[in-house]
């Protein structure tokens, strides 16, 4: 992953609101960084663009061989799909659909046979601990179980890179652990990248490396 | 995302907010419901009137009599004679032959006195036609059967007869079963009256508009049996004769269209005719009109019902914005969002449908039978709603479906241009 230049204003005119400055940021394959800084450094944006859930309007960020400002439509959802998978602090899992169904849409999205996302749920289900409560809803798991169902999700799709935007924001300090050790296990199991966005030190310090944005800018080199 | 993923995530959807599903559902099963009913009414009650102007049977006979017809004849419906005109087998033919003309179906009646059995005598007319083909004919059975085509012995009395005996034409089944002796009478030059008579049953009671009097409904061959007996005398003003071989016919247009043109044809070959064209075309026009205002009504119940739909799918919009994030998040497209959305207002447009479909079915029976209740009590025959067509409500069904497709397509178009930035900063 490499950015280059990225600046990010939200608004326009007197309104306009700049959050990131000229950021520049590299992960290599398989690495694990961490992006730090307090409420509204531009962390959540920064990871949003590179995630391709926005589009950079300066600056170029190129993902896994994708260059994201060329990027539009269907082939930014292919890359959503394919190339990253992300973790977010509030889970996102879908609240009608049991835990299985939410890591089998993941892959249903993709394409894949109603057989094959079957079993392979079931396996990142089992890899993640939660194999025998795979029938259950989200409103039936706890916040821990539900943030490794997330996990679980994430990897569906066997991505390069995965987003996780202040995984244990909503964690108790037991589960904060669990999922940090869990991110930390599967990413080296599946030779995924990691970027965690946090401004919790102790989940950072797990990192290989760890930037800090403050004002929309590194603080340090 | 595949339609069956759509299906299962619209369906868990809408399961999540039972109460709002079923309120918008029971919205659309209100609306498409009054819908089904008032088409399949108004569809029973054209029918219904237009068959009753048809005299029981098809809209489109002309009736032809033995005389010419007055300058005016096609502005009315009714006969309008200029002075008689026999109508023989060779002009049956070039009816038969004129443009538009289905069938021809030759009419004879004969003057006959009747004895009844409690005494008395009544001067009569027999209507004699082909009772093979009695279903295209004016003729209305009230009770009991037609004589059969080639019986000598049976008889259908008509109305007429019916009053002028019992004086209650409400009843009409009471004269089944009976026997009259029915006399062809013959005028001798010397003024004596010679009969031939035959016994009959009387089999069932119509109501007849093939002939303008007639008392006793009878196969061809018997009416003409009569009129040869009785042509061998010299007649007189009780027993008039005539030189026509035929009294008329009813004669079968192709189409209600054609009617016009075939009268005109008819006329141009000299002969009076009636048909209820004027009077099918007013009331046709009256209940164009009645359609569209009760269409409206309906129209506007249903319309109302979906954009409860479309409310129904911008407050799941609005509920969803998150989830609807996290979906593109992890890869969905616009489509994938589209179909999901759009699966969700077709389901509850086909649920809402065919609970109106059954609602108006049952709806348009229940006022089937206050109606026929009425009808029935008034001697007006009854509205056939039992024979419901199953077009109306199946179509009542899918247009409901497809209606709130279209109503729920500007909330799901919405839903899919969300932006995938909704998953991280919008609740």
């Amino acid at each position: 992953m490499v950015l280059r230049g990225v600046s990010h204003r939200y608004g326009a005119g007197r309104a306009a609101v700049t959050v990131l400055t000229g950021l520049d940021l590299d992960l290599p394959a398989g690495g694990y960084l961490a992006l730090m800084g307090p409420s509204g450094a531009g962390k959540s944006t920064a990871l949003a663009l590179i995630g391709g859930l926005e589009r950079p309007q300066q600056g170029t960020v190129v993902v896994g061989g994708y260059d994201l400002t060329r990027l539009t439509g269907d082939a930014l959802a292919t890359y959503r799909r394919r190339t990253v998978g992300f973790v977010f602090q509030h889970f996102g899992l879908l609240g009608t659909l049991t835990a299985h169904e939410n890591v089998a849409l993941a892959m249903a999205l993709d394409g894949l046979g109603a057989a094959e996302r079957r079993a392979r749920a079931q396996d990142l289900l089992d890899a993640v601990g939660l194999g025998p409560r795979a029938q259950h809803f989200p409103a039936a798991l706890s916040g821990g179980e539900r943030q490794r169902v997330a996990i679980a999700r994430a990897l569906a799709n066997r991505p390069r890179l995965i987003l996780a935007d202040e995984p244990t924001g909503n964690l108790d300090a037991g589960a904060t652990g669990v999922v940090l050790d869990l991110l930390a296990s599967l990413r080296t199991e599946h030779g995924c990248g990691l970027l965690v966005v946090t401004h919790n030190p102790l989940v950072a310090r797990r990192a290989d490396t760890v930037r800090e944005l403050v004002n929309g800018r590194l603080s340090s080199p | 995302m595949t339609w069956t993923d759509a299906f299962r995530l619209a369906l868990r959807d809408s399961l999540r907010r039972r109460v709002r599903t079923g309120l918008t559902t029971l919205g659309v099963a209100l609306g498409s419901g009054l819908l089904v009913a008032l088409a399949l009414i108004t569809s029973a009650a054209d029918a219904k009137v237009v068959d009753h102007l048809g005299q029981g049977g098809p809209i489109t006979v002309v009736r032809v009599t033995d005389a010419r017809p007055r300058l005016g004849q096609l502005d009315s419906d009714a006969f309008q004679v200029a002075g008689p005109h026999d109508l023989t087998d060779a002009d049956l033919a070039a009816i038969r032959r004129a443009p538009h003309v289905a069938r021809v179906i030759p009419v004879m009646t004969a003057p006959v006195v009747e004895l009844p059995a409690q005494g008395g005598a009544f001067t009569d007319v027999l209507v004699g036609t082909d009772l093979a083909q009695a279903r295209l004919l004016p003729i209305t059975l009230l009770a009991g059967r037609l004589p059969a085509a080639t019986s000598a012995t049976e008889v259908a009395a008509t109305t007429d007869f019916l009053e002028k005996t019992r004086g209650d034409a409400a009843r009409p089944q009471t004269l089944l079963g009976d026997l009259v002796l029915i006399s062809s009478p013959r005028v001798e030059p010397g003024g004596q009256v010679l009969t031939r008579s035959f016994r009959a049953v009387i089999v069932g009671v119509v109501s007849q508009e093939v002939a303008d009097d007639g008392d006793f409904v009878v196969p061809l061959r018997q009416a003409a049996g009569a009129r040869q007996w009785a042509a061998a005398g010299i007649g007189s003003s009780r027993f008039p004769q005539t030189s026509s071989p035929y009294s008329g016919a009813a004669v079968l247009a192709s189409s209600l269209a054609e009617v016009h043109d075939v009268r005109a044809e008819i006329s141009v070959l000299g002969f009076a005719t009636s048909a209820p064209e004027h009077l099918v075309a007013s009331v046709q026009q009256y209940l164009g009109i009645v359609n569209i205002v009760l269409g409206s009504i309906g129209s506007v119940a249903l319309a109302v019902a979906l954009l409860s739909v479309a409310n129904a799918l911008l407050a799941a919009l609005h509920e969803r914005r998150r989830e609807i994030g996290v979906v593109k998040a992890i890869g969905g497209r616009d489509r994938d969002v589209l179909r999901w959305f759009l699966v969700e207002a077709l389901g509850v447009g086909l649920a809402g449908g065919a609970a109106g479909a059954v609602a108006g079915v049952v709806i348009a029976e229940l006022v089937g039978l206050a109606v026929n209740r009425y009808l029935v009590a008034h001697g007006l025959g009854s509205l056939d709603l039992i024979g419901i067509p199953v077009l109306i409500p199946l179509l009542g069904w899918l247009g409901t479906g497809m209606l709130a497709v279209a109503a729920g397509s500007l909330p799901s178009l919405h839903a899919a241009r969300l932006p995938a930035r909704a998953a991280v900063v919008e609740t």
